[in-house]
């Protein structure tokens, strides 16, 4: 029978509340008495603090509170690592440097907290902040992460030697003997340097702790609510159900709201208590700038072995990866690169090796893409020198070294983010290729229409690159179903929402197993007060994840309904259908009850229930993953380069997609498009600089070019493949950063491809006017 | 950021050095400076409105002045901290007599700067050095003409 609901192309749930709006975000949240932080941040990228005198701060009309991390005694202390260390891969070196609340005698990037001010308004703390008095001593600032690991380099952590934070190597096949027999050889050094997550939303958290009944409600712009609430209990030594965290609408994630323990997270809440009064903060554009956390800054230094047909033998990745100042994140977007650089290519013998590095900069957590863009990258690349080396058409050397259809599950040999070996569940690597190639046009465009352009003096070149998207990790989450006496359902899960229509597709999965309108669900997410087990919502797994096991719950509701409903139109379950609200007796239309009535029933107030029969008709679902599903796809993009401004108008970009199950062709077009976006921003547009004060030197939207909508292509052609995962019932997958993977490969082989006259290699991303003028012009 | 130039001023050698050593024609020549204050024979200390573009505030810092040479070169070097920021920096200056009464200055110097003159103020950093360096300029050599012109 065809869905009613699942995989309709469904308008969103949410969208008028947040069109008209309606839409509670943290900072519309004001309570009675509330008071407002502000954090004096250090100028100096690494500093030795002699003393940070707040005394005249503390007499600013208006300031209640100033601290220093002396103030918080045994409270202060650095934060937990929120990801386990790598010991599953072994020989791994890894050091963990979580984040200081607050810093106390040295400071270690630009931006970190040195105080932190209370006041009835943020304006007076925001001036308050002007009255501390600090003397620090700079001192040496490494930024490089070449020399970062040089001897004799400044320290980041003096107990750190070469600024060395993690050395972690993983080899499948044997890569010295393949490239023993292989006919070429070919080594790049690529380069990958750091964007913002930059939403539209910054960070936000308000802690309201009453001293009557000893609870504590935290509002937060948290991708990761559960795992917050446990941390502040933890730290505060409460129960874990004393903390309440909620999260309210939230203007877009990204990544870096996944972190717990940053400044606001781990001060705000004892001050509360001291203070007993609610305290607002909400971060301010140059501190997320500055001081939330970002990604991608790697060197990478790499090699591929092949016959002379093409036929891959192997790789070899040896790459660095900026951590900044911390790694409270572990290795995530490290093992990301290593599981995404060679996935959907045959590569008998491949080598990964981090060389994860501290320096003097903001801490590097996920950004959107989270490591798969730059390990997808340095494979693209590769393969391009490689066709150029051995005169092989760029599709081809790519269709030739795909892997086959008849592979999954493909065991990787190679430990991922989820610390368990990368499986490639599913997929149609071909198909999507080929797919890609249609829809752009590519022969055509190739034999006539380039040529034409090209002798009119136009400078238009195509890429067609494949990524995969490791999706949907573990551990697991879970999720609740109830039905009201109303007719209506709640679901409630633990992952909270940035954006990504969960309102929506969680509805759709309940209403299609409980028969009712997708308007009649409530979603609820991220509020630990109704559903309080699960980790996040990162890895594209929410929709996913979190999605199943609001399917189990369902199921299990579905069951309870028809079991009571068959007793009370006393007949068989098999003649019982659930639609418009109410349960039905198949083929007679004018016997049946409403679901909420039935839901009222399942909660008697006299009499007795059967044993082994559990009070209202509601469930509890979860799903955990043995490991994630694979996500996968490949883009097609023809681009024109401006001869006299070398800006660069993207034409036309196709990206074929493959995330299994589509619960809304609606929904996935947009979480695919805005990953595109953000994927342009990386190719041309978004670079975070540093100076080598380690100064962020564009640290506003005046600044950092963020793309604009006249910067997207001029047409986006999306076109889906679906290998439905076999590791979940729905057979889903997670979609939410594949727009962003692989269009600076992309972008870059098209760019190459226009100025194939000219005949430039280009090994670094992103790209601006201004670079790409010198690739051509130094030439 | 690198400052390096050149300006030709009309007057000897000696008497654009000896400009150096005056409070008062320094601080005019310094567009915002609120004080300035000789606290020993090469250092002064002072303070100055900034405005870079979205970014202003007051610095307090000092000036010291280094590697003398007179009247030939010498090294400025700068220190000085606010709420917009920090900056710390040198300029290295060499004074040539071109042998008609007019001498040639050239500069060239490292400022870094930090905090919020570096993460917001970057983009107008370098132009409006240029300016305040070319309004210094103009006040100097209309200083230098009076000096010239009381002798």
């Amino acid at each position: 029978m065809a869905e009613k609901y699942f995989k309709q192309p469904i308008l969103r749930n949410e969208d008028p509340r947040l069109l008209t709006g309606k839409a509670k975000f943290i900072d519309d949240i004001t309570l009675p008495g509330m008071l407002h932080a502000a954090f004096l941040r250090s100028d100096f990228a690494s500093a030795k603090i002699n003393s940070v005198d707040v005394s005249a701060a503390r007499k600013h009309p208006g300031v209640v509170a100033v601290y220093t991390a002396a103030d918080f005694g045994d409270y202060w202390k650095p934060g937990p690592l929120q990801v386990p260390p790598p010991s599953v891969i072994k020989g791994s070196l890894f050091n963990a440097r979580t984040l200081i609340p607050i810093a106390k005698d040295r400071v270690r990037f630009s931006g970190e907290p040195l105080a932190v001010v209370i006041a009835e308004s943020r304006y007076i703390a925001e001036d308050a902040c002007e009255d501390i008095v600090v003397d620090m001593e700079p001192l040496p600032v490494v930024t490089d992460l070449e020399k970062a690991i040089e001897d004799g380099s400044p320290l980041v952590h003096d107990d750190v030697p070469n600024n060395l934070a993690a050395d972690v190597y993983q080899e499948r096949g044997n890569y010295a003997e393949a490239a023993k027999y292989a006919d070429v050889v070919i080594k790049r050094k690529i380069l990958i340097d750091r964007c913002a997550g930059a939403a539209m939303e910054n960070r936000g958290l308000i802690v309201d702790y009453d001293d009557r009944t000893h609870n504590m409600t935290v509002w937060a712009t948290s991708q990761a609510p559960i795992p917050l609430r446990n941390s502040i209990a933890g730290r505060l030594g409460m129960f874990e159900n004393q903390v309440r965290v909620i999260t309210p609408f939230i203007g877009g994630g990204f990544g870096p709201k996944i972190m717990t323990s940053q400044a606001d997270d781990v001060l705000l809440p004892i001050i509360a208590m001291w203070l007993n009064r609610p305290i607002k903060w909400i971060e301010d554009r140059r501190e997320n700038f500055l001081a939330t956390t970002s990604e991608r800054d790697q060197i990478h230094f790499a090699e591929i072995a092949l016959k002379k047909d093409g036929t891959i033998l192997g790789v070899k990745d040896v790459f660095l990866h900026d951590t900044g100042a911390y790694d409270p994140y572990g290795m995530t977007v490290p093992l990301n690169t290593s599981t995404h650089t060679v996935s959907n290519y045959e590569v008998p013998a491949f080598v990964t090796q981090i060389k994860m590095v501290f320096t003097n900069k903001m801490v590097v957590t996920p950004v959107r893409g989270a490591g798969r863009p730059e390990g997808v990258f340095v494979m693209e690349r590769l393969l391009d020198a490689a066709a150029r080396e051995l005169k092989m058409n760029p599709v081809e050397i790519r269709r030739k070294n795909l892997l086959p259809s008849n592979k999954y599950p493909y065991k990787s040999g190679i430990i991922g983010q989820d610390f368990v070996e990368g499986v490639l569940d599913s997929g149609d690597f071909a198909g999507n290729l080929k797919k890609a190639l249609d829809l752009v046009g590519y022969d055509e465009f190739v034999k006539t229409e380039q040529p034409k352009l090209r002798a009119a003096g136009k400078k238009v070149g195509i890429g067609v690159v494949n990524f995969t998207e490791g999706t949907a990790v573990g551990p697991y989450e879970g999720a609740k179903v109830t039905v009201g006496g109303n007719g209506k359902v709640n679901t409630a899960t633990g992952i909270s929402s940035q954006g990504q229509g969960h309102f929506t597709i969680f509805a759709q999965i309940v209403a299609e197993q409980l028969g009712v309108d997708v308007k009649d669900v409530n979603v609820i997410t991220g509020d630990t007060g109704h559903f309080h087990w699960g980790a996040g919502t990162f890895a594209s797994r929410g929709a996913t994840v979190a999605g199943t096991a609001v399917y189990n719950a369902a199921i299990k509701v579905r069951e309870k309904v028809l079991k009571l409903g068959a007793k009370v139109l006393e007949v068989p379950e098999s003649e019982l259908e659930l639609a418009d609200g109410l349960v039905k007796v198949k083929n007679k239309p004018d016997k049946s009850i409403p679901i909420g009535q039935l839901a009222v029933m399942a909660n008697p107030m006299r009499g007795t229930i059967e044993p082994g029969v559990e009070p209202g008709l509601e469930a509890v679902g979860y799903y955990g993953p043995p490991y994630g599903a694979t996500g996968n796809g490949s883009m097609a993009m023809i681009v024109e380069v401006d001869p006299v401004t070398y800006a660069v108008k993207i034409h036309k970009c196709v990206i074929v997609h493959d995330c299994g199950t589509v619960i809304n062709p609606l929904l996935l077009e947009g979480q695919v498009m805005g990953g595109l976006s953000m994927g342009v921003g990386n190719s041309f547009y978004e670079q975070l600089l540093y100076d080598e004060n380690g100064q962020v030197m564009n640290a506003s939207f005046m600044d950092y070019l963020i793309p604009q909508a006249t910067d997207m292509p001029e047409e986006v052609i999306l076109g889906h493949n679906s290998s439905p995962s076999p590791l979940n019932p729905l057979g889903m997958k997670g979609v939410g950063e594949a727009g962003a993977i692989p269009t600076p490969s992309c972008f870059v082989q098209a760019v190459e491809n226009a100025f194939e006259a000219e005949n430039i290699e280009i090994m670094e991303t992103p790209l601006n006017p201004s670079k790409l003028f010198h690739y051509v012009k130094d030439h | 950021m690198k400052i390096e130039g050149e300006h030709v001023f009309k007057g000897p050698r000696e008497e654009v050095w000896e400009m150096f050593y005056d409070p008062e024609i320094l601080a005019s020549a310094l567009p915002g400076t609120q004080s300035l204050k000789m606290v020993n024979k090469n250092e002064y200390e002072g303070t100055i409105n900034l405005r870079i573009g979205p970014v202003s505030g007051s610095f307090n810092g000092n000036l010291k002045i280094t590697n003398e040479k007179p009247p030939e070169s010498c090294t400025l070097n700068v220190d000085g901290k606010g709420t917009p920021g920090f900056l710390k920096g040198f300029g290295n200056v060499h004074l040539t007599d071109l042998g008609d009464g007019t001498t040639l200055m050239k500069y060239d110097g490292d400022v870094a700067v930090g905090g919020m003159l570096a993460s917001v103020g970057q983009r107008m950093m370098d132009s409006v050095s240029k300016i305040m360096i070319k309004t210094g300029f103009g006040i100097l050599d209309k200083a230098l003409e009076k000096k010239h012109g009381n002798k």
